[in-house]
């Protein structure tokens, strides 16, 4: 393999927290409400991972990740569990892939509850499929520049003197 | 030999009043719709049927952004976990390497005898292994799950 001992990687014990054992019907019922809720903390860590390219800078915007997505499904317990499963259950029998357009009626009655009890509206259509903007306190990991060498050809210099060609150009007929 | 041959012959001729004359005159198939009708109906039912076609369409592309704004609004939580996985299972891979080359002499894990694979990113630096390396030390039943994840799902 090409991970040598060089390479720091996290203890098994720094990275052992809790993980959502939640199937995806379930999670896909939540997933609105869940983006929403944690949009802060998931946008940290998405923009942490893709400016870093490294697993192993992110640990921790991807523990909080975790716990606010455990913060938001125990509350969802606490409160509208039953709204919830219904609409879960709509989804998982609904159709193949998990589509959310059969179960308008289920996802109101969630929605309202949601609404109601947690004060968290679905956010509007295509919300999530919209780029966007994050304020991070991170610092910019530093972009590699260009590379230069010792040995490059020098330029002319500002003031050469630039006769025209002396045969004219290859391409006569597009730049002429 | 001749009175026996006195048969009475009859001759072969049209029947009494004559032949009926031939039905020479086309009797064409009975046409419901003129040829204007039809190209008009051929042009009213392909607009109906873009149409309907496009209305169609419209619904698939809102039924699709909606599941990629579900599958997004879920990735980040997906991310993390399989990152936390994955660097475990990186760590397992490479203990287990050392582990099965341990009797080897001047056996360096993840060089080829201390000589590195990428030699010109920073020694630290996180080279995601290829797929066949980061199951190189799994059962290979495990293996032929993860390749066949596409024809089983």
């Amino acid at each position: 393999m090409t991970i040598t001992n060089d390479v720091v990687l996290p203890e098994e014990s720094e990275l052992t927290v809790q993980e959502i054992n939640l199937s995806t019907p379930t999670l896909h019922a939540g997933a609105f409400h869940l983006g929403k809720y944690c949009e802060e903390v998931n946008n940290e860590f998405m923009l942490c991972r893709f400016e870093e390219k490294d697993p192993r800078k992110c640990i921790n915007e991807g523990k909080a990740v975790t716990a606010c997505t455990l913060e938001f499904f125990r509350k969802v317990k606490k409160t509208c569990l039953a709204e919830f499963n219904q609409y879960a259950h709509c989804i998982d029998k609904s159709s193949g892939d998990m589509g959310l357009q059969h179960c308008r009626k289920t996802q109101g009655v969630f929605d309202q509850c949601m609404l109601e009890n947690l004060n968290l509206e679905r956010p509007p259509f295509g919300y999530f499929t919209e780029v966007r903007v994050h304020a991070t306190t991170r610092p910019k990991p530093s972009i590699e520049g260009k590379a230069v060498y010792s040995d490059v050809t020098p330029a002319l210099p500002e003031n050469a003197e630039k006769k025209p060609a002396r045969f004219g150009s290859r391409f006569y007929w597009m730049t002429e | 030999m001749a009175e026996a041959c006195q048969i009475v012959r009859k001759q072969d001729l049209p029947p009494p009043g004559g032949y009926k004359p031939i039905p020479f005159k086309r009797i064409p198939a009975k046409s419901y719709f003129s040829g204007f009708t039809w190209i008009a109906g051929y042009i009213g039912m392909t607009t109906v049927s873009a149409y309907l076609y496009y209305l169609n369409c419209k619904q698939v592309t809102k039924a699709n952004i909606e599941m990629r704004s579900a599958k997004m609004a879920i990735y980040p939580m997906l991310l993390a976990e399989r990152d936390r996985e994955y660097m475990k299972q990186l760590r397992r891979n490479r203990d287990a390497e050392a582990e099965l080359m341990r009797d080897v002499p001047g056996w360096e894990v993840g060089t080829y005898y201390g000589e590195r694979v990428y030699k010109l990113v920073p020694p630290d630096a996180l080279v995601e292994p290829i797929f066949h390396e980061f199951y190189a030390h799994s059962d290979p039943s495990d293996w032929v799950k993860r390749t066949e994840l596409k024809l089983r799902s």
